[in-house]
């Protein structure tokens, strides 16, 4: 494969950045630190998105490859070895070029950068620590970055290229190990699962270093991610989410992601989707894994073996409340922070503030809706002093029937996932997007 | 009824809550108006209230103290704000914390009465103004001019220069940049290695601001096309970007 030597910015720009869109993290989040006044560039926690792609996705980070050359042959993947794509590498100056120059016009919060294999895992490796090294000593830049480490790579690699990164993330591609046998040939389960232990640990250890010694250099403070790709392999939601739950609690990751397949190539082992990808499949598993992180949720509360997947028509949180009715209604005056948590229509903002503005009396109806809370949805689930809104019957029918109706209207109050930066309470919960609804189902 | 008539400005409104408070009508007595802003009312009177930054200050250093650094956040950031309404509700919200039959307790607290119509109002606005300043954060975009400076024009609806200046200085501190909001007519500026201040009614040089430094041309192009190619065909959705990203945005932004 021959990359060609003369191409132009632009046009290496246009591939790389093409050869990279299918990862799906696009985040700046997870740590807040400011400028030393020296540099360039400084980070937000909650993270930034500067624009929006035609997909609706958040535009934050100049999401690239190093390249695209790859010597492995995924088959889900465009850049797998086989295939026949135009190839192209950038050097490590002209990625710093990039980043610098659409920073400092605010086009972006930082870099992300991954790549295919060139030659080998530890010789990729090292060219992407040789990038951010100079992007970091020489272009002395402060923002956000986002670093791939490459299974395989030696550790001592993996570790000095974290204490340049903001995040590390290793993708564990598809859920199973048998899954991964069967379309990553040159990728195993426990090669993955490696670099992602190895960077828990170093983070932990350095952690205890930044408490002894204030200005210790910090290791990937802003965590790591990784991401599964969701509908090229049969699991179900139940396996997928577990999997989350256990990258959560077992590794500590910060965030995992969900890919909904896309059909990039032609091959016997993928399946057809003649429907695209599965957004719907995905927007519910992002719904769901939002309740593992923020609400306190297991996903054995959310799922079963004998209920592996999710509703079709109502989001996961209303589901679980209809299964739950024993434990409605729930009353606003007394109920603790968690209890009005679990309720449809309350989200952790608007839970806070509730608990709040009790402490100077009781609150009625409208106080709820200036707290934020979604009544169209919450109605159902709660009294005020010992009162419903209406009289309404708690029975599982007469709810879903309404609820139902409710999700296939109002459009206007469909926010997904990737907006909630600022953790717009409840409302990524309930309708679902008109576009996902025709893709999906 | 008297009502008191304040410039649109933070100082303006807090020399307003001064002057009612310091007048001893009584608050039930006065209304707080933005000068510019106002419908007149029948059967009231009117005090012009001169903005005075001394007055305005130690407005400001009894909120803190007694209420809180949270509480006066949301004031100050309500203060901001395009509604009118604004004036009389922060009074209002004054009086309720800064009374003093109230606890130290009772103020720090007042900001979560959704029970109150004034609170609610202030505590909205705030989180509105809030919104659209985390808005300029996502979508200010500079470009070079031939001076080396960088420079951003935006139309905002509220006053949200003073919110994102220290957003853009931390993260820019070896930059002269510029960011010119036409709606209000003030400009944000920063010298490298200097503070940033803002400069109300004045507007940037019409010429200066469209003479583009050598490289600007092709940095916009790349942007451009990275934006397009980051986008994946199967999932394209236009409504989904059009609401993350209002037309009234884009309109002042290079990949707009
Ligand atoms: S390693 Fe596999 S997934 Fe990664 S670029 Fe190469 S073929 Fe694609």
């Amino acid at each position: 494969m021959e990359i060609a030597k003369d191409m132009d910015l632009y046009q290496k720009l246009e591939i790389l950045s093409d050869a990279a869109k299918y990862d799906v993290a696009c985040t700046s989040s997870g740590i807040d630190r400011k400028g030393s006044g020296k540099g360039m560039g400084n980070c937000t926690a909650a993270g930034i998105c500067h624009s929006f792609s035609a997909d609706g996705r958040c535009i934050a980070l100049l999401k690239i490859l190093f390249t695209n050359e790859c010597v492995f042959d995924c088959k889900y993947c465009v850049n797998r070895s086989s295939n026949d794509v135009e190839r192209a590498a950038f050097t490590p100056e002209e990625v710093c070029r990039l980043t610098i120059e659409f920073y400092r016009r605010n086009y972006i919060e930082g870099l992300f950068l991954s790549s295919g294999i060139l030659k080998s895992p530890s010789y990729t490796m090292e060219l992407l620590y040789q990038t951010l090294y100079k992007l970091r000593y020489e272009y002395h830049f402060e923002g956000y970055i986002h670093v791939k480490a490459i299974p395989g790579a030696p550790q001592e690699l993996i570790e000095k290229t974290g204490f340049l990164a903001d995040r590390m993330s290793v993708n564990l591609e598809l859920p199973t190990a048998e899954s991964l046998r069967r379309l990553a040939p040159h990728k195993t389960r426990k090669k993955i699962l490696a670099p992602m232990r190895q960077v828990q640990l170093s983070r932990k250890e350095h952690k205890n270093e930044l408490m002894l010694f204030k200005n210790a250099p910090q290791f990937v403070p802003a965590g790591q991610s990784t991401q599964m790709i969701i509908g090229a392999t049969p699991e179900n939601d139940y396996q997928i989410l577990s999997v989350a739950e256990s990258l959560y609690q077992k590794f500590e990751l910060k965030r995992v992601f969900y890919s909904a397949f896309v059909q990039v190539n032609q091959d016997a082992e993928l399946p057809a989707l003649p429907g695209g990808p599965p957004l719907l499949r995905e927007h519910r598993l992002y719904q769901a894994d939002w309740l593992l992180r923020f609400y306190g949720f297991g996903a054995g509360e959310l799922l079963s073996e004998k209920r592996p997947n999710f509703n079709v028509f109502l989001d996961p949180k209303c589901d679980w409340a209809l299964s739950h009715l024993e434990q409605f209604p729930v009353e606003i005056n007394r109920a603790d922070y968690y209890t009005l948590l679990r309720v449809p229509g309350i989200g952790p903002k608007s839970a806070q503030r509730i608990v709040k503005a009790r402490r100077m009396g009781s609150l009625d109806f409208t106080d709820l809706k200036r707290a934020g809370v979604v009544l169209k949805r919450a109605v159902y689930f709660i009294t005020c002093n010992g009162r419903q809104m209406y009289p309404l019957k708690v029975e599982e029918d007469f709810i879903l029937r309404n609820l139902m109706y409710s999700q296939s209207r109002t459009p206007a109050e469909t926010v997904t996932y990737r907006q909630l930066s600022l953790f717009d309470d409840d409302r990524m919960f309930g309708e679902v997007p008109q576009q996902l609804l025709q893709a999906g189902v | 009824m008297m009502i008191f008539q304040c410039e649109d400005s933070v100082d303006g409104i807090f020399t307003g809550v001064y002057d009612a408070w310091d007048s001893r009508i009584g608050h039930e007595a006065v209304a707080l108006r933005i000068r510019e802003k106002m419908d007149l009312e029948l059967f009231a009177k009117y005090r012009e209230v001169e903005t005075d930054t001394q007055k305005a200050a130690k407005v400001a250093r009894s909120v803190r103290s007694k209420m809180g650094q949270d509480a006066y956040r949301v004031i100050y950031q309500a203060a901001l704000s395009a509604n009118p309404e604004k004036a009389d509700s922060i009074y209002r919200v004054i009086v309720r914390g800064m009374s003093a039959n109230v606890t130290q307790y009772e103020a720090q607290n007042v900001i979560w009465n959704l029970q109150s119509r004034d609170v609610c109002r202030v505590f909205e606005l705030s989180r509105k103004v809030g919104n659209e300043a985390h808005r300029y954060f996502q979508f200010v975009r500079f470009r070079e001019l031939d001076s080396g400076v960088l420079f951003s024009e935006i139309q905002a609806e509220n006053q949200v220069l003073p919110l994102i200046g220290e957003h853009f200085s931390d993260r820019f501190p070896n930059e002269n940049f510029m960011i010119y909001d036409n709606g209000h007519n003030d400009c944000l500026i920063h010298g490298k290695q200097r503070p940033w201040f803002i400069l109300r009614d004045t507007c940037p040089d019409e010429a200066a601001k469209d003479q583009l430094a050598a490289r600007e041309e092709e940095m916009q192009e790349l942007w451009k096309g990275f934006c397009k190619s980051i986008s994946v065909e199967a999932r394209e959705n236009r409504g989904l970007q059009r609401q993350f990203w209002p037309l009234k945005f884009r309109r002042w932004m290079t990949e707009g």
